[in-house]
Parts: C-alpha cells; structure tokens; sequence
C-alpha cells in the first residue's frame, strides 16, 4: 500500500500514513494535543477534522457528528478517513471545555502522581 | 411492588456486522434472534429471558433506549399512575411492541432519554438449565459475559442555566421508581452541584449511573464477568483483537468494581466489571465523592485525570 503524507494544519508537522492506516492513527503522536482521540469508531465526534486539501476514502460516521453538509464542506472524523493522496488537514477543536469552565470539574489537583500527558490539555481547558 | 433489573439496552450501531462480531465473538453474547432490517437481539448466557441487548443499524452510535423490568404486570398500571402525577408524559404500549415483551410503558426521562417498563419478557433459560447445572458451558466465546450489568447515562447539567439532569433523574428514579442512591459525586464551590450518580434496585452498587455532560448519551454499558482474573483475560482479548480500549484493568473506588473500559466497532463504550462491590440496601447511607477526590473515586490506584474518560461518548 502506497504511503501518503498527512499536514496539520499551518504546522510544520507531518505525518506518514499508509492506505489501510486511518488518519487518527496516523497522528497518534499528538493525540490528546492537537487532535483528540476518542471511540476511534466514528461514533463520539471528538475527533473532527477538515479536509483542506487531497483525496480520501470515509468508513461509517455517526450523522450525529458529521451530517450530510458537514460531509460536503470537507469535515470528517479522522478514526474513520483513510487518505488516497497527501492530505491538509485541520483538528476541529471540540473539547468539553463548556462543562470544564462552568463547575471546573477537570481541575487539576495538587499532586505530581498527576502528570499525564495531558496535562496540557488540561490547562488549556482551565483558561 | 419493584423494578427487578436492567432488562434490556437497544444500541443503535453503524455496522451491524462489525457490531455482531464484537458482542459475539469478543464479550460472548449468544444471538437469540433477528429481524429482516438487521436488528439482533442477544443475551449472556447466565441470562434467562430473550435478550438484553438489542443491536438495532442506524447512521448514528449511542443508546436508543433503555428498559427495566418489574415484578408483575399489574405494577405497570401503578407505575403508569405514579409517573404521570410526578408529572411526565408516559403512554402505554401494547404486547411485542418491545419485541417479545408483554405490554409496557414508554416514557422519556428527564434527561431526554428514552425508557421502557415492562413485567414479561420471552424465556428462553441459562445455558446451564436449571437441573444440576455445570457452573459455567461449554462453547463460550470471548469473555463469556454472564449479563448485562448497568449503564452509564450522561445527563446535561449546565449550572449556569440552572440545568441539572442528573439531578433530576436521581430525584424521579428515587421518588417513582423506588431505586436507592449507592454513591454520588458532587461539584461546585458549596458541593451544590450532583454531578454523577450511581443508583440501584437490585442488591449491587448500582444498576443505573448518570454522569453530567453538555449534551445526553450514552457512557457505556457494562457487562458482568465473575472476577478479576476474568477481567484481565478479557483485556488480553482486547489487545489479541486490536478493540480499542479506553481503560485496562483496575479498580474504581466509586462502587469498588474491577473494570476495564473499551469500545464497540461503533464508538459505544463498553465496561466488564466484576465483583459484588458491596451489598446495597436501601438504608444504607449514600456515599459521597467530592469534586477534589472525583478521578481517585472513578481510577482508584492512580487518580489521573483523563479528561477524555467523561469528555468522550456517543
Ligand atoms: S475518535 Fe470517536 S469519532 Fe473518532
Ligand atoms: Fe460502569
């Protein structure tokens, strides 16, 4: 299968994806940074992306997520996009940060056994 | 006069192949039964009515309903009066219209979720009958779950527009459908905010868990292996099929249950939990986590904050 070259948005990231490799794979070195990885099933959404340029095959995605317009205006859900070209590509930021700003239930507590990776996802949610 | 249990959940599923190949072949769910849209029905093999879980195909993941099942038929017409003066709409659907079920009662929680009583469902019996039976069958595929266990509904709650549907599902499983508040968490600067719940009618921490979101859903549906070693099996099961999985093998401090979290083909969460936890009655006093010790309370050993356990759902 041929290796395509996915770009993240204005980055000067890019990433290798085979054919048969899904685009959220592909990224999982900045899963939970900048793209949000989730079910990798299409059904939670978290994983939006736009498609700013190249050609690409989609598997099922819930509508509830990506609707027929989204579909035509080149959103997709990245666990269920394979690439059939080099692809630009733009994570679709929808963290939860409603519920996180509103009664800050994600806020961090004061203990270094809590150090994760995401902890940056974690401050860019508290601001 | 009691809800007996979780009768049954009705998954909507993007793939009805993939979805039948995971809770077959990897959680070891035994189809009973199929319509000509596609939709299975299927049941562990420790369970004695027709089904549990209903896979229905749709163009989106999530729950489409959830169901209870009481005691006797003529509760229905109780429940029926006791749901309409706490002041929600119910209506009465005649037999089969839950597939090989009695008459039941729709109604939507709430939450916005939608939900079934009903008091007779198909029988069908264990695997292992019910003379002089082994303690487990042959032939069991995967993890073998013996039943379904609980499911974990999101609720919205947004404080700032005074919206708490976790709150208010607590308060009508409470107050109608005689279910007991096991443990809950509470959020805000007074604690004022019910942010997540877990609630029983059986004799187990909990049957039924709302957790707080910006929008409802589906959490996860979990099924019940026997204990521990079961549970790391399953996640060797897991990793041998390549299921994507959230959460390996631990404890949760809220209801003490050995768990481990992945996904369906489709997105939908899916837990095996062992373990009793403990014995719940409904004079035991709730348990309560605090906002500060909420992640201890759901990943015990290591109380991480992985944002995406709560923030990610169908
Ligand atoms: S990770 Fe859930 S839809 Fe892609
Ligand atoms: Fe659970």
């Amino acid at each position: 299968m041929s290796h395509f070259i996915i770009h993240v948005g204005e980055a000067e990231d890019s990433f290798p994806c085979k054919g048969e490799q899904t685009v959220l794979h592909a990224l999982a070195s900045i899963h939970h940074k900048q793209i949000r990885a989730g079910c990798h099933g299409g059904g939670c959404g978290v994983c939006r992306i736009r498609i700013l340029k190249g050609d690409f095959v989609v598997g099922c995605m819930s509508r509830d997520h990506v609707n027929n317009e989204d579909e035509a205006s080149g959103i997709t859900l990245a666990c269920r996009t394979w690439p059939r070209s080099h692809l630009v590509i733009q994570p679709m930021d929808k963290l939860p940060v409603r519920l996180t700003r509103r009664f800050s239930l994600l806020q961090i507590i004061p203990d270094d056994r809590v150090n994760s990776s995401r902890d940056e996802d974690v401050e860019a949610w508290r601001s | 006069m009691a809800v007996m249990r979780l009768g049954h959940v009705r998954l909507n599923v993007l793939s009805i192949e993939e979805a039948l190949t995971h809770y077959t072949d990897i959680l070891g769910l035994i189809e009973t039964s199929r319509d000509p849209d596609g939709t299975v029905y299927l049941k562990g093999w420790d369970e004695w009515d027709k089904y549990s879980v209903i896979l229905a195909p749709s163009d989106r993941a999530g729950v489409q309903h959830i169901a209870f099942k009481v005691e006797k038929d003529a509760e229905l017409d109780a429940y029926r009066k006791r749901i309409e003066s706490y002041g929600l709409e119910v209506e009465e659907r005649e037999a089969n219209a839950l597939p090989f079920c009695g008459r039941s009662l729709f109604l939507r929680l709430p939450s916005g979720h939608e939900c079934f009583l009903y008091a007779e469902k198909q029988f069908v019996g264990k695997s292992v009958g019910t003379l002089n039976p082994d303690p487990w069958p042959d032939g069991l595929k995967g993890a073998g779950a013996h039943w379904l266990d609980h499911v974990m509904l999101m609720c919205e709650v947004d404080p700032a527009r005074g919206t708490n549907k976790v709150a208010e599902n607590v308060d009508f499983f409470g107050k109608v459908l005689d279910f007991g508040l096991a443990e809950q968490v509470v959020a805000g600067p007074q604690g004022e905010i019910q942010a997540a719940a877990w609630m029983f009618c059986t004799t187990t921490p909990h049957d039924i868990a709302f957790g707080a979101g910006p929008r409802a859903g589906l959490h996860h549906i979990s099924f019940f292996l026997e204990d521990w070693s079961d549970i790391l099996k399953t996640a060797d099961l897991l990793a041998k099929h390549r299921v994507k999985v959230d959460v390996t093998p631990q404890r949760h401090g809220i209801t003490r249950g050995a768990t481990t979290y992945f996904f369906d083909p489709s997105g939908n969460r899916n837990e095996t939990f062992a373990g009793l936890g403990y014995l719940s009655q409904k004079d035991m006093p709730t348990i309560t986590w605090n906002e500060e010790n909420l992640w201890r309370g759901i990943f015990y050993h290591t109380g991480d904050i992985i944002g995406d356990f709560l923030g990610v759902y169908t």
